[in-house]
Formats: C-alpha cells, structure tokens, sequence
C-alpha cells in the first residue's frame, strides 16, 4: 500500500499531468509546487473557457432531460430557454425520427425526472447568465446515434433508446451524471476567480452529485425490488466504458471496490468497516475512489468520454457533439 | 442535557411551514489556513463515521482511528446495529459507513502531509438525537433513537448529510492548495451522493407505504436546521430530491459559524463553543462561533 507522501507526490503528477494537457507545460511548475494564494497565473484557459466548457454539458443534459419529461427541446418550453445567444448560431438536436418522450408508468421517476429538468435548465441559465456576452450558443448535439453507439461499445445491445421506459430513462441518465460530477469536480481546480466564480462551480458539483446518487440509489432500488441485476449490471458496463475512454492507456487509480479505474457501477463490494477483514457486504451507490473521494476528470478526459475520442485528440467531435462543442475548450 | 436546554432556548417552531429556501450568503474567502479547514472537516467525518459505524455494526471507531487523546461518545443505551428491514438497507448503511471512516483517514493523513497536527477524535454525544428531535417537534418527549429501525436510522443520517455537504461547499472555495480544493470537491461530492440516497430513500419509502411520516419528520429536521444554519434548506418531497437554491440550481453553502450552530444545537449568536452532538465542542482552531 502506498504511503500517503507517494499517494500525494502521485496526485501532484497526476494533476500536472491533467493541466499540462490542459495548460501547456509551461504552467506546470507553478502549479506543481503551488501558486501564490488566490493569484494562480492561467495563461491559457481563463474562467469563461472553463465555464463555457461547462455550457455545453448543460446545454447536453438540459435537452436530454426536458425531451425525456415534455417531448420537446428547451428552446420550445412554456419558457424558453435560449439556444443561440450572442448572435451565434445555435446547433440542432438529432432524435430518433420515431421519438417520443418517456411515457412513465413510476411516478416517482416521472418527479425526479421533471425535478432534474428543471435543474439542469436553470443551470443553462445560470451559466448564461455569469458568461454574458462570452456565453456560447448549444452545439449541435445528438441523442439518438450517441445512445446506439454507446450501447454497442459498453456492450449493452445492439441500439439503445433511453427515451423508451422508466428504467432505460434511468440508464440514459446515468451515462450523464456522474460524468458532469467530475467535470466540475476536475475544473475546480482551474478556477481563477475563487470568490465569485468557484463557489458557483462547486455548488453545482454538488447538484450533480445529488443527482447521480439520486439515480443510482433508484436504480439500485428498482433492482432489489424486481430481485434482479439488471440495471446494476448495465451501469457497470457503462462505467467500464467511461474509464477506458478517460483512460485509453488503462487507468493509475483505484477504486472504492478495488478495481484500477476512475469509475465503478451500482453493485456491491466487501469492506472491513472497523473491523479487520472485508467481511460486510457494501452498496456501491457513490462512485468513487479509495479514500471515498468523488472522481475529477480533466476537461481532455470529458471530451473524450463525451465524443468518444481520444482524450489526446486535438480536436473532438462525436458521439453526443457530433459537430464538436462550441468554445475554446473543445 | 446542557444541549437540550441550550436547544431549548432557540426558536423550536415545529416546521409546519417549511419554507426555509432562502439563502444567507456565505462570507467571501478568508485566509483561514488549509489545516484548520480539515482538521473542521476531520470533526464532522468522526462524528459521521461514528453514526454510521455504530449503525452498521453495533460499536465505533477503533482506537487507532479515534487517534491518541480521543474523547469518549456517548451511545444510547444497549445500542447495537440497526435491525434493517431487509439486507438492502444494511448494504446501503455499510456503504456509507465505510466512505465516513475512509474520510476520516484520508483526512488525517492529507493534514499529516501537509505539516499539520490532525485533532483526535472530540467528545461526541450520539444521544443528542432525542432531544433534538423535540426541539424538531417529532416527538414530545425525548426518546427518539436512530437505532432502532431502518426507518429512523434514514431520519438520523438525513440529520448530517445535506449540513456534510453546505460544509464541504462553504470550505472548498477557501483553501488555498490546489490538491487538497481537489480533495475536498471529492469529500463533498461523496457527501452530495449520500445526502441524495438517504433524500431518494425516505421520499420511495414513503412511497411504497403510503405514508409520509417519516418525510415529514425529515422536514421538521430540514426546518430546525434552517433555524440554527441560516436558511439553505430545500423541503424533501418526490418533486425536490435536491437541496439547492431555487433559483439558480447551485447547491448550498454554509459558514463555518452557520455548521457550528447546527452540529452545537444552538441559534445564531457569537461564543458559542460546545453543545449537542460535540459535547466539549470540536477539536482544533474552528471551534467557536464568531457570528
């Protein structure tokens, strides 16, 4: 077991490796040794790249949850939210020509869905709102391709409409929240401005973890009651996925089961509690690391789980972004 | 029982009117040094992990993570592991009791890293939940025990996850090191999943008994909290899981005052240094209330 002095030498390089990818190499012994308290010299990504970044996965979970519960795209809502704005273009949205929102038969999920659509919307707004006239218009983004493609690579089937029950709806959103958790999570750390900025970033971290432990515990519920693993068995697959897209040269952490990824699905695992031996069957509701911290992702490992690209890419289109995201991080 | 006189004295309307989704904004960074941010930390993930350990199992945290010096916690009479209703429960319980012990270590050893003292475990009083379950108004006399049943250990976790998760929020803008903002995002994140299953919990449980007592007494606690931590609370319902502002969708932040007069079970006022679940008050330089 790693002593804490090589698990902290190994998130130092771990963390300057992310920003050199993200910064150039130029930023990195400045961050490697830390920078002056509240005055941490960025030259290359600013807070507007980053939360423009953070846009267009707003903008991809805003429509995915607003089409799931009202059957149309948010800039057709009782109260619209924009798409295009600063004079930019906004992108299309691709639905399967057979679509139609999710006709749910739990109504507790119809509530947590329509709860999380509204979040995800006022997050849109939010962000909007604090870029100004900087804020980018929604990329074109696809939610029916992207779900077929990504069921043939987790190898969950040969297409996917998460649009078509309850629990797929689930499994769609699934794909989506934990992976805005450690979005935020990963461009904390980034931020310049700690007063007005990072509070902001960290408070809709936390939104998104509420939300993806909000779908994993109903998925996990929905298990135990049908006496299945179904659903579990899917998340896992789609965790794996996720893992090997962020990490193409395999993953250097360890996860809260003990497998070397940045991700684990909703199962069970042992753990020793305070005793000496793993000898308590545990749920795997959080998704996260060793010491049970939540996953950060650099903006390189987003964009490549998002377009199923390499995180190396120079640029990345695919999958959800067919065309690409808007912005300077892309 | 100093606590429950000290909650007594505060404003214990009985929640008919949870309306408590406003927002006190948090004081903007200050040069508070890292070390004391987690050594605060260290105190509410000692007291977590006691909660949840004692549920899962029936007995706490070992000595060598309690650290040298450590008090003593105070348990309800013949306390053992909660008798869960089904298997699924208890997986959930060891779950999050693993991820609060985790917690507690990783902190004591990133304080260790970087130079400081980590505090040991403080005088903690997991008795505190019966009377502050009258000040709630969920029972009349004070023999609530979140050990008791499944349903009331999701009423004892909803006590201390949503005020885990203001904290982690209100500290992570002010620490200074890069690393250990990223450690943080990850506790509070790990904190924000637990809050939404315990919150998913009581809302599907109610659901499936039709019957929202339980919801209802999570809500008294909801309201309480608000009384003593400045508002952000955000009633449960099957339409709001999440706790965050109504207008924008960010989640809550609290003051280290603010978690002070929640965990101390006393209302606003500058001095307070003990009470409720930390009978002797925290461990290290975040003790005392300044507001």
């Amino acid at each position: 077991m790693a002593t804490l002095e090589t698990q902290q030498l190994d998130e130092i390089i771990i963390n300057s490796r992310r920003k050199m990818l993200t910064l150039g190499g130029a930023a990195l012994a400045a961050i490697a040794f830390g920078g002056p308290r509240k005055a941490q010299a960025q030259s290359t990504v600013n807070d507007n790249d980053i939360l423009n970044f953070a846009l267009n996965l707003e903008y991809l979970e805003a429509q995915f949850y607003n089409l799931a519960v009202y059957g149309v795209t948010i800039d057709k809502l009782p109260t619209p939210i924009p798409v295009s704005v600063n004079g930019g273009t906004a992108g299309t949205v691709t639905l399967s020509p057979t679509f139609a929102k999710v006709n749910f038969v739990l109504p507790n999920i119809r509530s947590y869905a329509t709860e999380t659509a509204t979040e995800e919307g006022k997050h849109v707004l939010f962000l909007q709102n604090a870029l100004s006239t900087n804020a980018v218009s929604m990329p074109s983004i696809d939610l029916y391709n992207s779900f077929n493609a990504l069921a043939v690579a987790a190898g969950i089937g040969a297409s996917f409409n998460p649009f078509a029950s309850d629990q797929n709806f689930l499994i769609g959103a699934y794909i989506f929240e934990d992976v805005g958790v450690s979005a935020y999570h990963g461009a904390a750390g980034l931020i310049s401005d700690k007063v007005n900025i990072l509070p902001a970033a960290v408070g809709i971290h936390a939104v998104e973890a509420y939300h993806a432990g909000l779908i994993r515990t109903t998925i996990s519920g929905l298990d135990a009651l049908a006496g299945t693993t179904t659903l579990s068995t899917m998340t896992q697959a789609i965790s794996a996925l996720r893992s090997n897209l962020a990490n193409p040269s395999g993953a250097t952490t360890t996860t809260f089961t003990g497998t070397t990824a940045d991700d684990i699905g909703v199962g069970t695992t042992s753990v020793a509690l305070n005793g000496s031996s793993s000898s308590y069957t545990a749920d795997t509701i959080v998704d996260c690391d060793s010491n049970a911290l939540g996953w950060g992702r650099t903006t390189s490992q987003i964009l490549a789980i998002v377009t199923d690209t390499a995180p190396t890419a120079t640029t990345h289109q695919g999958l959800f972004y067919p065309a690409g995201l808007n912005g300077t991080i892309i | 029982m100093a606590a429950a006189t000290l909650m007594a004295g505060c404003n214990n309307s009985t929640a008919s009117s949870n309306t408590a989704s406003t927002t006190t904004t948090p004081t903007p960074p200050l040069d508070i040094p890292d070390n004391d941010i987690l050594n605060f930390a260290l105190n509410l993930e000692y007291l977590e992990a006691e909660f949840y350990l004692y549920a899962a199992t029936g007995s706490g945290l070992s000595s060598t993570d309690a650290l040298s010096g450590a008090g003593t916690t105070t348990v309800p009479a013949g306390i053992a592991a909660v008798p869960w209703t089904n298997s699924t429960f208890a997986h959930y319980a060891n779950e999050i009791a693993q991820d609060e012990l985790d917690h507690v270590r990783f902190l004591q050893k990133a304080i260790t890293s970087n130079s400081g003292t980590p505090v040991p475990r403080p005088n903690l009083d997991l008795t505190f939940f019966a009377p502050l379950a009258v000040v709630a108004g969920i029972t009349t006399t004070p023999t609530f025990n979140p050990f008791l049943s499944t349903n009331a250990f999701l009423v004892g976790a909803f006590v201390f996850e949503d005020v885990g998760v203001t904290a982690y929020t209100g500290a992570a803008p002010m620490i200074a090191n890069t690393s250990i903002l990223s450690a943080a995002a990850g506790i509070q994140a790990t904190e924000a999943y637990h809050a939404a299953e315990i919150r998913t919990l009581l809302v599907a449980g109610a659901t499936q008994a039709n019957d929202q007592t339980y919801v209802n007494y999570a809500n008294m606690v909801s309201a309480l909290r608000a009384t003593l931590g400045g508002g952000n609370e955000t009633p449960l319902s099957a339409t709001s899981i999440v706790a965050a502002s109504s207008t924008n969708a960010i989640a809550f932040s609290r003051t280290t005052d603010q978690v002070l007069h929640i965990v101390y079970g006393a209302a606003g006022g500058a001095g307070l240094n003990k009470g409720g679940f930390f009978p002797s008050g925290l461990n290290g330089n975040i003790s005392v209330t300044a507001s």
